[in-house]
């Protein structure tokens, strides 16, 4: 670049007197002092004197030297809160530390630094949130932007799930709210983690029950296998949990489970401060609808999800009559 | 007197600087500062009628487009990596630090920290991934910067195995 001299000597001046550079020379191979210069009060107590070693007075170097490569730390903290870096190389008579202030630009990136930080805080903290009601994957996945869902709503064939704790009232009526808190929990749990575990969005908690749609999250595996599997692995973390509330001397539920297949449409309700994701179609009242029917350990599930399973399970076939339906068939499946 | 480094690392805003903290002046902050570079720390603590003098490079976090530059770990004795459990994204960034300090260092005295040990109901790291760190061989403590549970025995630890190395 063709620069007049004079505009040359003036940039290097500038740039060289705003980086209060100060420089050690070492004897090669060695940590001794041989010469010093420039302004080393910015980084040393005391002047360096010759064949001191430089680590005695700046512990920085403790273990670094002597330089058998050239390096660089960049941005060392210094004891007055000014921060360096420096510079370590070596020519054919001696080695040499060269030391530059960079306080100024370290403390201009630390805001910046702060700033993100804080925001991928925050980022991991609403995935954490998120990640309870849809699973860790899902969770990531919508906060990097790739899981959404329109307003006016999007036609959809899903698998509902409906599951409730039978004789949750009367327990409820005749224990202690602490108590019956703790026991909602832990049979909430083995009700919520398979949905998880299998694709399912959770996409209310009723009371002592939830509603799950299978289908609307990305699955290798079929919304009614997913579904079917999640019931069948509700019933059986209920059965462990009862066990270890038998020998603890607890009482004991259990727990219906309903599943149905139809299509749904998949949108967002509600005003523009608060909005929640739902789905509607007939077949979601009539999961819900198995479920009020299916009794403590049993799986109930309509012609359309049973004749979808990959695996037919062991089942039989009742005829029952449901509010607001009417008489319809399903097929019951009680887990051994 | 016997001087040993020690480098801590670890993805951003896992409690590296509060874990010094806590270690060399018994103090927590709730406050996050984000710190830049490098900072030193000394501290003298007693191995088995031994003394030694602690040198603990407190370096940044680690993140996607600000790695840990190499020249920092030259002539460390020790390496404590700390992990934050209530995000288990840190504790992948944790398997990439170890990689590349092994790399450099060869094996050196590590120890995985486990830190926020107080925030139980947020704790986000399985038992697999627990025993998975285990099976490195290095140890693992559960630390807690805020009550200062373990910070004391992790430093003590590192120390002891720095010195016996």
């Amino acid at each position: 670049m063709n620069i007049p001299e004079s505009i040359r000597k003036h940039l290097t001046s500038h740039q060289i007197e705003a980086l209060k550079p100060a420089w050690v020379e070492l004897t090669s191979g060695s940590e001794h002092i041989k010469s010093m210069g420039g302004a080393w009060q910015v980084y040393f107590k005391g002047k360096p004197q010759p064949d001191q070693r430089i680590s005695d007075i700046c512990e920085l170097l403790q273990g670094m030297l002597p330089i058998v490569e050239d390096f660089e730390l960049p941005h060392m903290q210094l004891n007055n809160d000014a921060y360096t870096d420096i510079l370590a190389f070596k020519d054919e008579q001696s080695d040499w530390l060269l030391f530059f202030d960079v306080t100024d630009k370290v403390l201009q990136l630390q805001k910046y630094q702060q700033v993100a930080n804080e925001l991928n805080l925050l980022k991991d903290q609403m995935s954490r949130t998120l990640g309870r009601y849809v699973g860790q994957e899902v969770s990531q996945r919508a906060l990097d932007g790739k899981l959404s869902f329109k307003v006016e709503g999007e036609r959809k064939e899903i698998t509902t799930l409906f599951v409730d704790i039978r004789g949750f009232t009367p327990f409820n009526e005749s224990h202690d709210a602490q108590e019956v808190m703790n026991t909602l929990n832990q049979y909430m749990n083995g009700m919520l983690k398979p949905i998880l575990a299998f694709d399912g969005m959770i996409d209310k908690i009723m009371g002592d029950g939830a509603m799950a749609v299978f289908g609307v999250l990305p699955s290798d595996i079929s919304s009614v296998d997913n579904a079917f599997h999640a019931a069948l692995d509700i019933q059986r973390q209920t059965k462990a949990t009862n066990i270890l509330r038998k020998e603890a001397g607890q009482p004991i539920l259990g727990v219906g489970v309903g599943i149905a297949t139809g299509d749904a449409v998949l949108g967002i309700l509600g005003s523009h401060e608060r909005r929640a994701f739902t789905a509607i179609g007939k077949h979601v009242n009539l999961a819900a609808r198995l479920e009020s029917n299916a009794r403590a350990g049993e799986i109930l599930m309509d012609s359309k999800t049973l004749s979808a399973l990959s695996d037919k399970p062991q089942c039989h076939k009742v005829s029952i009559e449901l509010k607001g339906i009417g008489k319809t068939e399903v097929f019951a499946i009680l887990p051994s | 007197m016997i001087q040993k480094k020690i480098c801590i690392l670890g993805a951003a805003g896992v409690g590296k600087t509060s874990l010094t903290a806590q270690f060399v002046y018994s103090k927590f902050s709730e406050k996050y500062l984000s710190s830049m570079g490098v900072k030193i720390d000394k501290k003298v603590v007693d191995v088995d009628g031994t003394q030694v003098n602690l040198m603990i490079w407190d370096i940044h976090g680690e993140e996607k487009y600000k790695k840990i530059p190499t020249s920092y770990l030259r002539g460390s004795s020790g390496i404590l990596m700390v992990i934050d459990g209530t995000r288990s994204s840190t504790l992948q960034t944790a398997e990439e630090i170890v990689e590349r300090v092994t790399a450099e260092l060869g094996s050196i005295p590590l120890l995985y920290l486990l830190n926020k040990s107080d925030l139980e109901d947020a704790w986000s790291i399985s038992e697999p991934d627990i025993q998975k760190l285990k099976d490195t061989g290095n140890p693992v403590y559960l630390t807690s910067a805020k009550t200062g549970d373990n910070v004391e025995l992790s430093f003590a630890s590192i120390a002891k195995a720095m010195l016996n190395g």
